[in-house]
């Protein structure tokens, strides 16, 4: 359940560390985003020398919540952190790997993209 | 291991000792297992821990570290019930390489606990037979080859099949493409389209759009569609080197590439 205010870990290399949420993309304004939502958020802390810097804005997708996410079969994930990977305007990922589990949710909302570059789809 | 167990294991440039992966999707008698993500080029400080709750007596609680094993009361309890479970595989089971576990739970330690007191107490029935899984295979394999071949026809540069399924369990096979322009991508993929429909009835999910990374996702067949720079930026071949690449009928070779 991100809100804006939120801050997310970033769970690639695109070069950003914290991202902080500040609105969420969907139709009926949403109050909260969850695992494949797409956020607007501003890079609170960045890694020196990599194209995105802090305080830019940038889209992100989330795929970690401590938010459980369910399944119709009975499972539920719940991740320790919350985290998001940038993406561009076309929905590709700025960077060019992804860190920790992902969920395969992320492959129905057409970011396959992400999920073929986790090490680990959940 | 049991036949009748999926495995998912971790694509990476390393191959690992003689067992790179171990994932069982059944519900067995272990009651906890490391699962770390341990990624060379991870910056996580802290190791994620997934807790998956099933509808199951005994819930699988994902640490850090194997401390103990099963003891045998717990594992010959026989009289435990079962709630109505959904006929899906539920539980989850992973062990990470062993060179990292600081605590020297192995592989091969598994394999001996899993073969001295592992009980397969509950499998849904959605595992085929591996002579169903082959033909699966092999169809899967036709199909793609038959996109790499209109892939070809319209003249995109190093197309590569690989066979994924062993690293990776959401899919078989990924066809990496590069195409020179925006209207080539969109050439190739509504040729792609075209032929996945009339042919073998399979509408794919994905871009739309030509996109300058074009994903056509057809369930068991993935096709990446690249610029030049965005094939060379991503290098999903390196991500994905332990997969078997597939011999086309057809020279894919290009002469140069950016």
């Amino acid at each position: 359940m991100i809100q804006p205010q939120t801050l997310l870990n970033v769970a690639d290399n695109s070069g950003a560390r914290e991202l902080m949420c500040i609105r969420i993309i969907g139709a009926g304004n949403p109050r909260y985003a969850h695992i494949g939502d797409v956020i607007v958020a501003v890079i609170k802390e960045a890694v020196p020398n990599m194209p995105l810097e802090r305080s830019e804005v940038i889209r992100a997708v989330i795929v970690r919540t401590c938010k459980e996410l369910k399944r119709d079969n009975g499972i539920i994930i719940r991740y320790d952190d919350n985290a998001a990977v940038v993406i561009d305007q076309e929905g590709n990922p700025k960077g060019t790997r992804v860190f920790g589990a992902i969920p395969r949710e992320l492959r129905q909302l057409n970011f396959t993209k992400i999920v073929s570059l986790a090490p680990e789809v959940l | 291991m049991a036949a009748d167990s999926l495995t998912l294991a971790r694509p990476g440039p390393k191959p690992g000792p003689a067992h790179v992966h171990r994932n069982i999707f059944q519900i067995t008698n272990f009651s906890s297992y490391p699962l770390t993500s341990h990624n060379a080029l991870s910056s996580l400080p802290r190791t994620m821990r997934a807790i998956a709750a099933s509808p199951s007596p005994f819930s699988l609680r994902l640490h850090g570290e194997l401390k103990k094993t099963p003891s045998p009361a717990f594992l010959s309890n026989k009289d435990r019930s079962f709630p109505a479970i959904p006929p899906r595989s539920v539980s989850l089971l992973s062990s990470r390489r062993p060179d990292h576990n600081p605590s020297e739970d192995t592989d091969e330690m598994f394999d001996e606990l899993f073969n001295k007191y592992g009980k397969v107490v509950y499998s849904s029935g959605d595992r085929k037979p591996t002579s169903a899984e082959a033909d699966d295979d092999a169809e899967s394999l036709s199909f793609a080859v038959t996109l790499a071949k209109t892939a070809n026809e319209v003249k995109a540069a190093d197309i590569r099949v690989l066979f994924v399924k062993p690293l990776v369990y959401w899919t078989r096979f990924f066809i990496i493409v590069t195409a020179f322009s925006r209207p080539q991508i969109d050439a190739i993929g509504s040729r792609m389209r075209d032929i996945a429909e009339k042919q073998f009835k399979k509408v794919p999910s994905g871009d739309t759009k030509p996109n300058s990374w074009t994903l056509l996702d057809f369930g068991d067949v993935v096709v990446h569609i690249f610029l030049p720079q965005q094939r060379e930026f991503y290098n999903l071949e390196e991500f994905y080197g332990n997969a078997t690449p597939i011999e086309l009928p057809f020279d894919s070779e290009s002469p140069f590439r950016y």
